[in-house]
């Protein structure tokens, strides 16, 4: 066997490499970890081997090798997964951690080869061209920060992120509406993509520059702390900000965070009754992606008068709601079908509120709930704390 | 079905030297009539026929040599048909892997077992049991294939026949009727270690056991290795042990990621693992004081072993060691590089004291270190002797200097006695020079009884 040969100009290099050093195609990574239950919403789906992860560390040495070539006919099995880390959970060789690198790697080489996978191109022109991958007329956010009444420098920066800002306004306003009512010292700024969805579709090349383009402006609003209410932007502010080498001295925070902090240093407490059964979806963008499992489900429990259930999955065995990864985007009816899996469990809880803390599994969930009318009310944790009572206790 | 080349790439190659070739096409059957059809086709247009689970076996036995057609059964063809509680078994389909098995059994039926190999969770129940492969009941029940209690099989004309005590019936047995494979002349014996190279089973019934409430895991130390081969023949033969397998002392430093161990002056030479268990507590305590007993007069004979309770021996190194116990699991000692092979083999028992030390020099020879693994099974009866490589295939000379290593050990252990199972083609080769010309002439009389065309997994055994 000849060495490896990998083009070194390409940002995922270490995970193609690790491709080759690791992986015996042991198949761990099919199934939940001990709790053998299925994990893989697109080994599930397209069922041959090249739709799980061991199955993509394969086509990875194939097409370095030269033993596969570069045809559109690799574009499924290259772009058909949502990244949801399932299979990171379940491996337990050395390279669990960086599935989903390897994969992005992979994606990051196809790009180059082969282009991106169905409708993904449209996620980096509109980028491009209006600063966000939904196409819409780009927000400075000041009109926000007019009716907010929101200084230009603050202690913190609410990042909104493009999903909130432009598909669930609603999750936005909440967050806001929070903020505001907790006493948060906070602004806006006129942000762009943070390049989750970029740099999930393996369309890496501009990222660095809109990533410089945020930390510039949360520099400018003085912060040094930034909230977000997307699971998304959250992975890719601490994540993919250090893989591409982009420093800043901001804490980054988690909305589910930040109200657990104010309840625990009892600066806020929830007056009002929520008196509904609310199962929790893991998003995976902070579930497997982040480790916080445990945070978001504190603050659930501190509603008065919840009555909180777990789903059959959940925590690091969550079904992903299927819009990650670019899925959304090229793969829309498999999308909803994969959140339709979720809702089906999530009837089993007999619980009437769907609740997460990301808006993009809000926008999925709601659209299988919508499209199967499957009746349930979908809802994010902070929209939930919106409809709350909180009392605001004064520092002495 | 699939023809694209990124779907077939994952099949062309598994986790050993053992050369890579691309199918022609991939199918993933949803049931028995399906097969019938593509068996009939395959065998009319002499297409090869390799059935595939997970491709877990360390041999390149789901290698399309001379390409064809993959039958995956790991995607659908993987439902746990029944459960009989009383007599004990469960009829599977072929793609039921062992986590699914111990999560259903645990769910629905928590008084009952079934026996865990040392392979991953997502590898195949029956593809197991058809190959004679290991499992942690080892000193009760022996090799796997032993726990067959029947078989639905496609032969090469498309006939469904049905083996063992569920052989009555035109159409489909009775579910309560798969509970033995005797008294009838034992048709298993076609299938059984064939490697897929007679016809496509779509059933099979595997024994279950019950399962004791109370265990408890002790390991042996050894400092030397010319003791290990007796003390398990000697223990072994005591039964009171549920399964009794040894590992070199490298094996579980590579459990906790030293990538290449060494082992240092004073340390074990290899440790034995002894779970024992019962259906109360002082059945436990008597077994274990049986096993004490042989163990201090082997002491005091001047055999250099210790026992140690598992979890004492947990807490020395990591709990990554109780991963041993706790199957079916993922042994990290076994994925952490890209390539693993082995010599995996039956063996005489007594041939172990000469064979360890022997096996063990010719890893250190080769600067790779020793990963031996060995058990005695169903109270001594025989052995069973595997020496594991773990190696990066993708390192310049790597595949070749495993090789190189592999084939000096099969050489030894052949010449021993040993039987090497799941062999890739240049194993059998050697043990075929061997073999008496009588059975030869049998196997290939069978072969071409069974399978005239060559389709089913061609290559296997030379074939």
């Amino acid at each position: 066997m000849v060495e490896v040969k990998i083009d070194n100009s390409l940002h995922g290099k270490e995970f193609l490499e690790m491709a080759f050093d690791r992986c015996i195609k042991c198949s761990t990574c099919k199934f939940g970890f001990k709790n053998f239950e299925p994990s893989c919403p697109s080994g599930e789906k397209f069922l041959f081997e090249s739709y799980w992860a061991s199955g993509r560390i394969r086509i990875i040495r194939g097409l370095i090798n030269g033993d596969l070539e570069w045809t559109d006919d690799l574009k499924d099995a290259i772009f058909a997964c949502p990244t949801c880390g399932a299979c990171m959970d379940s491996c337990q060789a050395p390279q669990a951690d960086f599935l989903v690198d390897i994969i992005e790697a992979l994606r990051e080489m196809a790009v180059k080869h082969i282009g991106p996978g169905p409708n993904q191109e449209n996620l980096i022109t509109r980028t491009k061209d209006v600063f966000n991958p939904y196409g819409e007329q780009n927000s400075d956010n000041s009109d926000l920060k007019e009716k907010y009444g929101l200084p230009d420098q603050a202690e913190w920066v609410y990042f909104i992120g493009c999903t909130s800002n432009y598909r669930q306004k609603n999750l936005r306003d909440s967050t806001l509406n929070f903020l505001k009512k907790v006493g948060i010292d906070f602004t806006l700024v006129d942000e762009h993509c943070c390049t989750s969805p970029l740099i999930r579709t393996g369309q890496i090349n501009d990222v660095k520059d809109f990533m410089n383009y945020n930390v510039e402006q949360i520099k400018k609003a003085g912060a040094t702390k930034v909230i977000t209410s997307c699971a998304g932007c959250y992975r890719t502010l601490i994540k993919d900000f250090e893989k591409f080498g982009v420093d800043y001295d901001f804490e980054v925070y988690h909305t589910a965070e930040l109200v657990k902090q104010l309840l625990d240093e009892k600066k806020i407490k929830i007056k009002s009754s929520y008196d509904k059964t609310v199962t929790y979806h893991d998003p995976c963008h902070l579930g497997r992606h982040m480790g916080v499992y445990e945070i978001p489900r504190e603050v659930y429990k501190q509603i008065p008068g919840i009555n909180l259930v777990e789903m059959r999955r959940n925590r690091n065995h969550a079904w992903c709601c299927g819009a990650g990864g670019g899925v959304k985007i090229g793969y829309p009816e498999w999308a909803v079908d994969i959140s339709k899996e979720r809702l089906e469990e999530a009837k089993e809880t007999g619980a009437s509120i769907v609740s997460s803390t990301c808006p993009f599994c809000r926008t999925n969930l709601s659209d299988a709930n919508d499209k199967f009318k499957m009746g349930f009310e979908v809802l994010d944790l902070i929209e939930i704390l919106d409809q709350m009572t909180i009392e605001v206790k004064q520092e002495e | 079905m699939s023809d694209k080349q990124s779907d077939l790439y994952p099949y062309s190659y598994d986790m050993t030297e053992v050369k890579p070739s691309m199918p022609n096409f991939v199918v993933i059957p949803e049931n028995k009539e399906q097969l019938v059809k593509l068996v009939k086709f395959c065998n009319k247009y002499i297409i090869p026929i390799i059935p595939y689970i997970t491709g877990n076996n360390v041999g390149g036995i789901t290698v399309p040599v001379k390409g064809g057609l993959i039958v995956d059964f790991g995607k659908k063809m993987n439902r746990i048909l029944y459960v009989n509680e009383n007599m004990k078994y469960a009829i599977l389909e072929p793609g039921v892997t062992f986590g699914q098995f111990k999560k259903y059994l645990d769910d629905n039926y928590p008084n009952l077992r079934y026996s865990y190999p040392f392979a991953p969770p997502s590898a195949g129940v029956v593809g197991n049991a058809l190959l004679s492969g290991m499992n942690n009941l080892s000193e009760k029940i022996g090799s796997m294939g032993d726990s067959i209690n029947g078989l639905e099989v496609i032969t090469i004309d498309g006939d469904v026949a049905r083996i063992g005590s569920c052989f009555y019936g035109k159409e489909e047995a009775d579910p309560d009727h798969w509970y033995s494979r005797y008294p009838m002349p034992d048709l298993l014996g076609l299938f059984v270690n064939w490697q897929g190279m007679t016809g496509l089973v779509t059933k099979c019934a595997v024994q279950l056991w019950p399962k004791d409430p109370f265990e408890k895991n002790i390991v042996a130390l050894f400092e030397d290795l010319p003791s290990v081969g007796r003390f398990m023949r000697e223990v072994g033969s005591l039964e009171v042990l549920n399964d009794i397998s040894a590992v070199s002392i490298e094996v579980v430093k590579m459990t906790i990621e030293l990538p290449e161990p060494k082992r240092f002056p004073g340390e074990p030479a290899m440790i034995a693992n002894c779970p024992i268990s019962g259906k109360t507590q002082k059945l436990v305590d008597a077994k274990l004081e049986i096993l004490q007993n042989k163990v201090k007069e082997l002491q005091d004979e001047g055999m250099p072993v210790i026992l140690e309770d598992i979890d004492d021996f947990a807490k020395l190194l990591n709990l990554r060691v109780r991963s041993f116990l706790d199957l079916p699991a993922v042994i990290l000692s076994l994925f952490e590089y890209s390539g693993l092979t082995w010599f995996g083999s039956y063996a005489p028992s007594h041939i172990h004291d000469e064979l360890i030390p022997k096996v063990d020099a010719i890893f250190h020879k080769h600067g790779v270190p020793p990963f031996i693994y060995m058990k005695n099974m169903k109270s001594n009866h025989y052995g069973i002797f595997r020496p594991i490589i773990r190696y990066n295939k993708y390192k310049e000379g790597e595949e070749e200097r495993v090789h190189a290593l592999l084939e000096e050990i099969t050489d030894v252990c052949i010449d021993a006695g040993c039987i090497p199972y799941k062999t890739p083609e240049w194993m059998t080769e050697k043990m075929r020079k061997k073999i008496n010309p009588g059975w030869q002439n049998l196997f290939e009389k069978v072969k071409k009884m069974m399978d005239p065309n060559g389709i089913f997994n061609p290559g296997r055994w030379n074939t």
